[in-house]
């Protein structure tokens, strides 16, 4: 065959085809040059932004080698795993809550970190996983719903912003990102809730958990759920689960951020202490009943033995 | 980049647009092709028949090869493309050649990839894009070479197509291209029935090529022909594809065997 | 634990998949549809690695889709399973290749005939009667081996498809809740409840 041949044969000019297609999707880092004849349609050498690898043979393993904890408790990195992050929707739009601790083995690294990325006014997303992974990549992803904003004058959709996310990470499948996110918020279509992982896995749903400690905030928030909670049970609920998390799970703890999505974008609610919740209640905030979180506070009085 | 920029300089005006809105490169070849020999095609309710005019001729050319061996045919008009589509070809040899090759090709890849048979117009289409190509890509002159397709699908059955140098192509229920292509063409205008069968079609394909060969000679030494049916057993596609003492025998049962003085051995 | 089924009867293929998406041992969702639709006449239950799953079939349906836009022809669930099958191949000679398990189920429209092909993520590819992929196929495969029937109505495919369901839920020890069930025949795909 010859190269013309070659070079029309449409496996090669649908591949070239589809490449500028991909560099005219993502149209940031582009210098003049890449429309010019200098660069041509067909040049992939400028104009594609890419995420840096460790420049080593293996990034995989090297990134293994220094952060994974479970197998070499001294390595040098160590990336934030223990999380409890919860969405759900009900009537009343979606409650997003989520712990604040940051461990680092079995150091507490931190109690006050926000664990709820605001995207934009109508867009949260949740952080389990890798803490930068996260951040980095929710607020990359929040740029373009922004874009998307600006070329198509309407917001992005909850289902359209996810979908973004999780192809792009399921670019990097197997090089090491760690993220387990729900992308929550509020459409032409109503509340929406997306869970996007690392794997690539993305589920649309009602109601999610994500994080070591995601299994106790189940045990809470499965039990008292149900579509028609009113705005103050749901945002009860959304507390009562964390602080669930909170209590049994090591990983997870010290204060509860909670957040309200309506159709007129996302409030943050407040801010709670897992102690206070555990020996005093969440305060005086709207669908507490004023009692103690804690077991023991509870029921307190009250006993098993027949009298 | 700085090869390909040299490259466009060089040949950038093998087809480009002539003030008047033409492509002149493309009517040259479509000239060369309509003195080229007559190819003709019928599409039948029960299979495709296509015949088509030697223009090599003398009793010098070494047929030998023709005669035994092969899949039939003497290899210059008609050609087994798959085993569901007979080609049959008129223009450039050489070109044919090539776009043959091409096409066999596609037909194999098809039959790797998908496990079945290459559909008769996709394979057309195929060749097509590739014609095309060459009418618009700096440095290349366009294929000499119009092509009739006969062939078999399962979805959509007996089909025949018609390609030219530009990349067009469509299907007909007859046709023919090549040398007198426009008396052929009337004359199958007015004989062609709808639901004609392949034994009748057969019988239409050799009278209008007596008609409008220019030779006073019609005998295997100036006709390749071939028929594309349905095996009765197998229900799979069958191409037979004429040798030359076929042909000899089955002009003499139609009766329109002529005698040259010349051919004669 | 991920399991799907599929067999053939007289005019048709049911294909049924369970409906759960686990992460560890949490179960993330419990009604997600594993049984896609790629054309007209075409269905495929795809399992496997989270995130490949979707990812493959979603491209697959896209290929479908477009050779049928491009062609104007439709594929032959033959060779829409030899596509799938080469792509699989080819993905598992590539840096990041698919673990993607399938059943492919489609009926054949000229030639009357309902197809099932068997697709593993080492691109294994088998032409069968029934099929199953997951830890049910342990309990499906003996099971279809002693009750399957070739010229069996949907009735009686549906009630043999039940057999398989019961038997998994009986003997298996995290068993699926739900199951989707499609059914394609030379009507099209159509969903249905068992």
């Amino acid at each position: 065959m010859n190269t013309f041949a070659s070079r029309f044969s449409s496996t090669s000019a649908g591949a070239e085809l589809s490449k500028a297609k991909a560099i005219a999707m993502e149209d940031d880092d582009f210098s003049d040059a890449s429309w010019g004849s200098e660069a041509g349609y067909g040049s992939l050498a400028k104009g594609v932004p890419t995420f840096s690898i460790p420049s080593v043979a293996d990034p995989t393993a090297f990134l293994r080698l220094h952060t994974d904890d479970s197998s070499d408790p001294n390595c040098r990195i160590k990336i934030q795993h223990g999380t409890t992050t919860l969405a759900f929707r009900f009537k009343g739009g979606v409650i997003v809550a989520v712990d604040s601790r940051a461990t680092a083995g079995s150091y507490v690294a931190s109690g006050t970190v926000k664990k709820v990325i605001e995207i934009n006014p109508y867009l949260l997303g949740t952080m389990a996983g890798g803490a930068a992974d996260c951040q980095y990549w929710e607020t990359y992803l929040g740029i373009h719903c922004r874009l998307h904003e600006l070329r198509n004058r309407e917001r992005i959709s909850v289902s359209a912003a996810s979908k973004y996310l999780s192809n792009l990470v399921y670019g990097y499948k197997g090089m090491g990102l760690s993220m387990g996110t729900m992308i929550c918020g509020w459409d032409k279509t109503g509340p929406a809730i997306f869970y996007v992982d690392s794997d690539g896995t993305r589920l649309k749903g009602d109601l999610f958990s994500v994080g070591s400690g995601s299994t106790f905030a189940y045990g809470v928030l499965d039990q008292g759920y149900h579509w028609d909670l009113s705005d103050e049970e749901a945002q009860e609920l959304g507390r009562r689960s964390i602080y669930a998390a909170g209590h049994r799970d090591a990983f997870s703890g010290n204060t509860c951020n909670l957040y309200h999505v309506k159709e007129d974008g996302w409030k943050f609610i407040g801010n709670y202490d897992v102690s206070k919740m555990h020996y005093e209640g969440p305060g005086d905030v709207p669908g507490s009943a004023g009692v103690a979180y804690g077991y023991d506070i509870r029921v307190e009085g009250r006993s098993s033995a027949d009298s | 980049m700085l090869a390909t920029a040299n490259n466009s300089l060089i040949a950038g005006r093998t087809t480009i647009f002539s003030p008047e809105g033409r492509l002149y490169q493309i009517e040259y070849a479509m000239e060369a092709i309509s003195h080229a020999g007559t190819v003709l095609g019928v599409l039948a309710k029960d299979g495709v028949v296509l015949a088509a005019e030697k223009k090599v001729t003398g009793k010098l050319l070494d047929l030998t090869g023709a005669k035994e061996g092969g899949y039939g045919g003497s290899g210059e008009k008609i050609f087994l493309l798959n085993s569901n589509v007979i080609g049959g070809v008129a223009g450039l040899t050489a070109d044919a050649n090539s776009l043959i090759n091409h096409a066999r090709t596609i037909a194999q890849r098809h039959l790797l990839t998908y496990n079945e048979d290459i559909p008769v117009e996709i394979l057309t289409e195929r060749l097509c894009d590739m014609k095309q190509g060459y009418t618009q890509f700096g440095g290349l002159r366009p294929f000499g070479v119009s092509l009739l397709y006969a062939g078999y699908d399962p979805q959509y059955e007996f089909q025949l197509y018609h390609s030219d140098p530009s990349g067009n192509y469509s299907g007909w229920k007859a046709t023919c291209i090549g040398a007198n292509n426009g008396t052929a063409q009337s004359l199958l205008k007015q004989e062609y029935k709808d639901d004609i069968e392949v034994k009748d079609a057969i019988g239409l394909v050799l009278r209008v090529m007596s008609k409008t060969m220019d030779s006073t000679t019609l005998g295997s030494e100036k006709l390749e022909f071939a028929v594309l049916t349905l095996d009765p057993e197998t229900k799979k596609p069958k191409a037979k594809i004429y040798r030359p003492s076929e042909i000899d025998a089955l002009l003499q049962s139609e009766g329109l065997k002529k005698e040259d003085e010349e051919m004669k051995p | 634990m991920e399991t799907s089924f599929a067999l053939t009867g007289k005019g048709y293929v049911i294909i049924a998949s369970d409906t759960t998406a686990a992460r560890s041992i949490v179960k993330m969702k419990i009604d997600e549809d594993k049984v896609k639709a790629l054309g007209p006449h075409l269905l495929m239950a795809h399992s496997g690695e989270p995130g490949d799953t979707l990812q493959f079939a979603e491209y697959v349906e896209r290929n479908i889709r477009l050779y049928n836009i491009r062609h104007n022809y439709s594929l032959s669930p033959s060779a829409a399973a030899s596509w799938v099958r080469r792509s699989l191949a080819e993905s598992l000679r590539s840096r990041h290749p698919y673990s993607v398990n399938l059943l492919l189920g489609g009926y054949d429209v000229p030639a009357k005939e309902p197809h099932l092909y068997w697709i593993d993520y080492l691109g294994t590819m088998s032409e069968v009667p029934f099929g199953a992929h997951g830890y049910g196929s342990y309990f499906a495969l003996s099971l279809l081996d002693r009750y399957h029937n070739p010229d069996a109505s949907l009735e009686e495919g549906i009630a043999t498809l039940k057999r398989c369901i019961d038997e998994v839920a009986k003997r298996l020890i995290v068993s699926p809740s739900k199951y989707t069930v499609k059914v394609v025949d030379k009507d099209g795909v159509r969903e249905i409840e068992v």
